[in-house]
């Protein structure tokens, strides 16, 4: 017989008057990986209060564990052993992984702490997981991985019978996938259960025994696909992808002109290690790094300008300072990182532009031509609004348009897909090809190729710091099996029959 | 009646008495303390008074303000068609006699047994949808059976046979509850007679740990509880789609669950469908109550969700999960009983 981890029936839930969870009714048994993909984010965060806290219910009954801990008619409080992993860490940075799993452990209550018999306590957890991390190391030392796998064990051993994992796969790179789906798989067989939240339903193919898709806070199906009852292709949130990319692909190639906007010569700074790179007019390249160890250090040169040694130039120049108008760096989340709230949209639009307008900030005659001409692409009221009155679209209007405005030759787009609901994403897509129009090349930088391999003219995969491959577009089919949307290149480029392949890749997930 | 004046007046009279006492003894102490020149205690008595003005808020937010809301949600839930059954019982919900007496008359009108009734004639419709005398039909259905097997047709036989096998399960003692294994039975008689003309184009896969088998099929469930929603998985899902229809019966019991999923790889339906559609499933009363129709398909559904809620409660029933182009999910969340008498409202199984 099994047991139900969790089961949350017909749960409607309000907060200030608005409806954040619409009858949603959901369950995950005892050792299952339930894969969980958001259409859009309505709910997400309500969703996940409601698995840790019993919050009033406008209706509707949450079972954990077999038991009713939270329901309309009563007013329970308390939390839940439910644990929840995301990409902002919420460890302790200046203590060691011992001290975070078992001092700050819910009912830690020995007075006097032996690191000794902390660490011989960890030992066994950290074998079981195979990932080299010593006990008694800060957590700021950790890289994002050995972070996530810390923060996994500090759930395992705080009890937690549900796991919730959000959004892994946008800060982990795709071998550092593979490990936590073994990791996964390895606890789920000893009755933890997961919920396993991911933008890419293909993902979830990877890792999950089922998936459910969740709508304006409500769960639309519950997908088994192992089973293969459902034809992967006429779900939205695939469908929509894979006609984009089809079309995308049937596009003829954009002309690059053969001018270097950016140039990376013999470049070494921390990790990075004789880093080769050059990057046409128009190009869009997406720099991959598979183990997560050189991306911070490539933020840091384009911040300070200057490797430690070999060179950088922008446009045939060498790059003077991470403030140089030469390139843009469009940061992880840019609608929450990248906007300034308490500035007026045309305050926000323009702040980039005085290397090319001087005078922008005393000349009413310049922002009004500039609204009049992005009146068309932005729309005419948006420009009347306040930041916080514009809807997500809207924001990521803003920021891209800004680098149109600021007109640089680079632009670095830090996973820029992180937390972009499916609808976003595509239209993400044409913003960004809207630079490659104008002849500024774009380099993505990701751990995951699911969203940026579509838009790429060539990928360049670093290991360990080092240019490890380079594929061009026709090469794509060389990609490892696990790679998002192969089915589709194989189809463009080796003329390999579509459906089969495109089955036999997910389910060799 | 008398005692229950006098308990509402003596709660109210408590409320009201306490809350003018705290609130005077907190102008005294102000007013004490507005008096006194600012040297010796004066900070003392202000430091009482907001002491006492902070019980006063806590006393008007236990007492009055906090069941007010319950009784204002609760009225709204009932206006919006949940069953105002959880109010009654309410403990921190003062009504006064006559309120009480309102929602106690309330709820006999809306009583389980008679709503039973309703959706037991319901399921009568939706099992002969004309009033067909049924030891007519079963003599007419096995002379039909007689005379196909004398004249070697085996197939018709066959078919004339699940047909009154059906007729037979469907008409006699709807109210009856029943085992999963005997349901079951019912929905591969069904399927079997929609074979006859859906052919290659409809496949029926029944899953279930084959451990706990037993322990599945000896579950006691309303009867026709499944194959309406089978019927109705074949009819909006299956018929309208070009291909092989897929139909499965998912079986699954947890400690205290029986959980059965109908699934059909049809049609499906749109978000704004499926939304509608689990809301009135989650609305008992004014399900139960409207007869509007406007849903195609959905009475079936409503009238098995009725029956489930009224017999073990509102945390059980149906939900419906769907993607257009996808197919359809309908669950039915029952709780695992193998024995009769572990029906929570024996009142409404008597009743039928």
């Amino acid at each position: 017989m099994r047991n139900e981890i969790l089961r949350m029936d017909q749960v409607t839930y309000e907060t200030q008057g608005v409806t954040q969870l619409d009858n949603f009714s959901l369950s995950v048994w005892e050792g299952e990986i339930l894969g969980l993909v958001p259409v859009n984010n309505w709910g997400v965060e309500a969703l996940l209060s409601l698995l840790t806290q019993n919050l009033p219910l406008r209706y509707g009954y949450v079972h954990y564990n077999e038991r009713l801990v939270n329901d309309w008619h009563s007013h329970r409080r308390g939390g839940n052993r439910v644990s929840v992993i995301r990409n902002e860490s919420c460890l302790a940075k200046d203590l060691t992984v011992a001290d975070n799993i078992f001092v700050l452990r819910p009912g830690f209550k020995k007075w006097h702490i032996r690191p000794r018999i902390l660490r011989e306590q960890l030992t066994p957890f950290i074998q079981e997981v195979g990932v080299p991390i010593r006990a008694d190391a800060y957590i700021d030392s950790l890289t994002t991985f050995q972070r996530f796998v810390v923060e996994l064990l500090k759930a395992v051993v705080a009890g937690s019978r549900l796991i919730v994992l959000e959004n892994a796969d946008a800060f982990i790179s795709e071998s550092e996938l593979a490990k936590l789906q073994e990791i996964l798989l390895h606890y789920a067989g000893k009755g933890i259960s997961f919920l396993y939240l991911s933008a890419h339903f293909e993902e979830t193919l990877r890792f999950c025994h089922r998936t459910a898709l969740m709508s304006n806070g409500r769960i639309l199906k519950c997908f088994d696909l192992k089973s293969g009852s459902a034809d992967i292709l006429s779900l939205p949130c695939v469908g929509d992808y894979d006609r984009w990319i089809r079309a995308h692909l049937e596009e003829p190639v954009r002309e690059q002109a053969d001018r270097p906007m950016l140039e990376l010569r013999a470049l070494c700074c921390g990790n990075l290690q004789d880093v080769d790179l050059r990057v046409n007019a128009g190009e869009c390249i997406v720099v991959q790094d598979t183990d997560g160890c050189a991306l911070s250090d490539f933020l840091a040169v384009l911040a300070r300008g200057q490797p430690e040694s070999g060179q950088l130039l922008v446009g045939g120049r060498p790059l003077r300072s991470g403030l140089d108008r030469s390139i843009a760096i469009v940061q992880e989340r840019p609608t929450e990182t990248m906007l300034f709230y308490s500035m007026s949209y045309m305050d926000n639009l323009c702040f980039n532009m005085d290397h090319r307008f001087p005078k922008i900030w005393l000349s009413k005659g310049i922002r009004r031509s500039i609204r009049e001409e992005y009146a068309p692409l932005l729309g005419a009221e948006v420009f009347d609004r306040r930041i916080n009155e514009l809807t997500n679209r809207q924001k990521y209007d803003l920021v891209y348009t800004r680098l149109l405005l600021q007109r640089p030759k680079v632009v670095f787009c830090i996973h820029p897909f992180k937390k972009a609901e499916v609808s976003i994403r595509s239209h993400l897509w044409e913003l960004i090809e809207r630079l490659l129009e104008r002849d500024i090349a774009v380099v993505i930088l990701a751990v995951n190729l699911a969203d940026s391999l579509a838009l790429a003219d060539r990928l360049v995969r670093l290991r360990k710091g080092a240019v490890h491959e380079v594929y061009r577009r026709e090469d794509f089919t060389r990609l490892p099996a696990n790679t998002p949307w192969l089915y589709l290149y194989r189809e463009k480029y080796s003329n390999m029959e579509r459906k089969v392949d495109m089955y036999e890749t997910f389910r060799n997930q | 009646m008398k005692n229950d004046r006098l308990r509402y007046l003596s709660h109210r009279l408590l409320a009201a008495g306490l809350t003018a006492v705290l609130l005077h003894l907190c102008l005294l102490l102000f007013l004490c303390a507005a008096a006194k020149d600012l040297g010796g205690r004066w900070w003392e008595l202000a430091a009482m008074g907001a002491a006492g003005l902070l019980l006063l808020v806590c006393w008007t937010t236990v007492w009055i303000i906090r069941p007010f809301l319950r009784l204002e949600k609760e009225t709204r839930l009932f206006l919006e068609g949940h069953a105002p059954n959880g109010l009654l019982r309410e403990e921190h919900v003062f009504f006064t006699p006559a309120g009480r007496q309102t929602w106690e008359c309330l709820q006999g009108l809306l009583d389980s047994s008679e709503l039973m009734k309703m959706n037991k004639r319901q399921a009568q419709y939706l099992a002969l949808q004309n009033q067909i005398n049924p030891h007519f039909l079963y003599n007419t259905l096995e002379s039909i059976r007689s005379e196909a097997l004398i004249a070697g047709l085996t197939g018709l036989a066959e078919m004339t046979e699940a047909l009154a096998s059906f007729f037979r399960y469907t008409i006699s003692k709807v109210e009856n509850l029943v085992s999963v294994e005997e349901e079951l039975q019912n929905c591969e008689t069904y399927f079997k007679i929609q074979q006859y003309r859906f052919a290659e184009r409809l496949q029926l896969t029944v899953e279930c740990d084959s451990a706990e088998r037993e322990e599945i099929y000896n579950c006691r469930l309303p009867k026709l509880s499944m194959q309406p929603i089978l019927e109705n998985s074949i009819i909006h899902g299956t018929e309208c789609k070009i291909g092989t229809g897929h139909l499965k019966i998912h079986l699954e019991r947890t400690g205290k669950l029986l959980l059965i999923r109908i699934s059909d790889d049809g049609v499906g339906m749109d978000e704004q469908t499926l939304a509608r559609m689990n809301g009135q499933l989650q609305k008992k009363v004014r399900a139960a109550a409207s007869q509007d129709g406007q849903t195609q398909g959905g009475i079936a559904l409503r009238n098995v969700n009725n029956r489930i809620q009224l017999l073990f409660g509102e945390e059980y029933g149906l939900r419906v999960f769907s993607m257009p182009g996808v197919g359809t999910d309908v669950e039915i969340l029952l709780p695992a009983i193998t024995s009769d008498r572990d029906v929570p409202n024996k009142e409404a199984l008597r009743s039928l």
